[in-house]
């Protein structure tokens, strides 16, 4: 019987933590509308040179893209976790 | 009573893991038929339809303990245990992934289930048939 009421008491706990977790994600991404209104401060309108990024490579290279100026250079973007 | 109860509920989870995991295990299948479109509405690459497919085989195996249950209630209690633990787990691997934001696409599914799991534990725990002593099974 004890253990019946401790798996409710944990049971009763998770239920109240999920009900009551706020509406939005907390987690580092954050939610769509944070990175919508992010992006729309930060965006590049076409034509307007790029801000100076630095990225690193896939070997772990700083690389500038101001070093990369003069070259023809296309940027993609994709996620790097396949599920 | 109780027992009526208990039985309905491992006929109705039973019969309902079983078909997804058979879903499931279909979606390998689907995933490498040539020209076949993404699943939705996670796509999935190699390794999410092989995980797909190791879910799917677990969940038949899942679904048919629990239809056994369901026959003869009394002759595997820990049944109830096993599956209200089981559920616990599920539920709580979703509020986790629903705090970490990256299933926002998702919106409040994850909570909607992890919520309608939890309660289904409850039942498994309060409705765990008591075993037989001393009678054949």
């Amino acid at each position: 019987m004890l253990i019946r009421w401790l798996a409710t008491l944990i049971i009763a706990a998770l239920l109240l933590l999920d009900l009551f977790i706020p509406s939005t994600s907390l987690g580092r991404r954050g939610t769509e509308q944070d990175t919508r209104r992010e992006a729309s401060q930060s965006v590049v309108r076409l034509g307007e040179p790029l801000p100076d990024l630095a990225l690193l490579d896939l070997e772990g290279r700083p690389l500038d893209l101001d070093a990369l100026r003069g070259h023809r250079v296309l940027l993609t973007f994709e996620r790097s976790v396949d599920w | 009573m109780s027992t009526t109860i208990y039985r309905t509920l491992c006929g109705a989870l039973g019969l309902g893991l079983l078909g997804l995991g058979l879903g499931l295990f279909a979606m390998f299948f689907q995933y490498h038929t040539p020209g076949s479109p993404p699943a939705e509405p996670i796509p999935v690459g190699p390794g999410g339809a092989y995980y797909q497919a190791l879910a799917g085989c677990a969940l038949v195996a899942w679904g048919g303990v629990l239809l056994g249950a369901a026959r003869k209630p009394q002759a595997a209690p820990w049944i109830a245990s096993v599956t209200a633990c089981a559920l616990v787990l599920n539920a709580f691997y979703r509020i986790l992934a629903w705090l970490i934001g990256d299933y926002a696409f998702l919106g409040n599914l994850l909570r909607v289930e992890a919520a309608i799991m939890l309660l289904l534990a409850l039942a498994f725990v309060w409705l765990k048939p008591r075993p037989l002593v001393g009678q054949p099974l």
